[in-house]
């Protein structure tokens, strides 16, 4: 799977939560087949909690970790039930 | 500084700033933020929040003022509203989301590392002294667009009693927080360090806002200060101007304490007066909680590879917030979390304006700023 990395630390209020939006709009195809990962790297708080919302409720896969001052939010595809049980 | 009631003051407005700062900061509770989602994302989750925050303080402060415990009422500073209010906060609401903060966001951002909400900093202080250089312009306009003058809260324009009017209006916000309370939309996960979910934030700040008024006499203030600062400048660069702009030796205060049995006197000339013990510690106390906040959770980093259009936007945003601050005058801080609990039409009226000022900077946002950055 290609990850896709995007850095947004220092950035704006909201741009972050737009960059994500734009991101997974402008990649959806690769992403809801599984092909694609969007990583983003934020170092705005909020974020952990808009991006992960906004993209849960698109029905995409959300982690976040903290990685030293900042966090990664990644967005992927979410496995279907089939996949679940096979796996 | 010569008495135990001014270093009362100075140490009370540096809690409650340092107080601020890390609550805001631990949730987020960005006041730019809780409107421009409403436009931008067309969601309310904040404005629930802000709606709740309001709502705390009003029954606080009317709790505090009809146990005696507030010596002036309305408190000094607010006065006859007018089309001045309403323009200046729609000034204040594209400025504010254009700089990412208003004017207390700004400072919690900036102490946590965010150099875009610095440059916003310096840009609030360019646009207070701005205002100096045409405040007897602005002020001749708003003293005729007054309207109902000697009339400063909703209570007084109705003619009835204020315990009466803040009850109704209090039982009427409440109805709505108790359903969103009861279908869990007050609260929202984050996978955040140390978050302070911002309805625990936001009842301490109305705590916050009730101990300055109970204290300090006025509700949190902010902006007089920068304009202040701003003052300093010209007088160091240029005295010879800074002796002839009017505005520096305007009053914005003078009002008795009568529990610290001192007596606030002071204005946005460049002279050590009572905004500095008020208002430096205060904006001195957001920042520093800011930084704290952010040290203790190990995320302080400064990330200045930001695109140029922020670091415009967050210039320009600040230069209006300064101007509107001044032309309103006050802030959102003084006006949503100060006014609004007691219902003053000033505060009523720049809300007003506010909220279309925020609309047409989210607007401005996405459709300039934000548009290429990626």
């Amino acid at each position: 799977m290609e990850v896709k990395e995007i850095d947004m630390r220092g950035q704006i209020c909201p741009s972050s939560l737009l960059t994500a939006l734009r991101e997974i709009n402008a990649n959806k195809t690769a992403l809801r087949s599984g092909l694609l990962m969007l990583s983003f790297l934020s170092d705005n708080r909020d974020s952990t909690a808009t991006i992960p919302e906004s993209a849960a409720n698109m029905g995409y896969g959300v982690s976040v970790v903290k990685e030293d001052d900042s966090y990664r939010i990644d967005v992927f595809a979410q496995p279907t039930e089939m996949e679940i049980r096979n796996s | 500084m010569s008495g135990a009631g001014e270093w009362i003051t100075v140490v009370t407005s540096l809690l409650l700033g340092l107080a601020a700062g890390f609550v805001m900061h631990r949730s987020d509770f960005c006041l730019a933020g809780m409107l421009r989602d409403l436009f931008l994302f067309r969601s309310i989750f904040k404005l629930r929040i802000l709606l709740l925050t309001v709502l705390a303080t009003m029954v606080l402060v009317e709790l505090a003022r009809q146990t005696v415990l507030i010596s002036l009422f309305p408190y000094p500073g607010f006065g006859t509203s007018g089309l001045a209010n309403v323009i200046g906060g729609m000034i204040f609401g594209v400025g504010m989301v254009l700089a990412g903060g208003c004017v207390a966001g700004t400072l919690y951002k900036m102490g946590s590392g965010k150099v875009v909400s610095a440059v916003a900093f310096a840009g609030l202080i360019v646009g207070s002294v701005l205002y100096a250089e045409f405040h007897p312009v602005w002020k001749s306009f708003a003293d005729k667009m007054l309207i109902l003058p000697g009339k400063v809260t909703l209570a007084q324009t109705l003619g009835m009693q204020q315990g009466m009017v803040i009850s109704v209006v209090a039982l009427l916000l409440a109805i709505p927080l108790i359903f969103w309370w009861r279908g869990g939309k007050l609260v929202r996960s984050s996978a955040a360090d140390g978050y302070l979910q911002p309805w625990k934030a936001g009842l301490m700040l109305a705590l916050l806002v009730t101990l300055s008024v109970l204290i300090i006499g006025i509700p949190l203030g902010i902006t007089t200060s920068y304009a202040k600062a701003g003052a300093w400048i010209v007088n160091l660069i240029a005295p010879w101007h800074a002796d002839v702009l009017s505005y520096f030796k305007a009053r914005a205060f003078d009002y008795p304490n009568r529990l610290l049995g001192i007596t606030y006197c002071g204005g946005p000339g460049p002279a050590f007066d009572a905004i500095s013990l008020i208002q430096f510690p205060l904006i001195g106390g957001i920042i520093a909680g800011g930084f704290i906040s952010v040290r203790l959770l190990g995320e302080f980093r400064i990330h200045a590879n930001v695109p140029i259009p922020q670091y415009l936007s967050g210039f320009i945003g600040g230069v209006l917030m300064g101007l509107a601050s001044r032309m309103a005058p006050s802030c959102n801080i003084w006006h949503i979390l100060g006014g609004m609990p007691i219902l003053a039409l000033q505060s009523i009226f720049f809300v007003a304006g506010l909220l279309p000022g925020a609309w047409i900077g989210s607007r401005l946002l996405t459709g300039i700023v934000l548009k290429e950055t990626h």
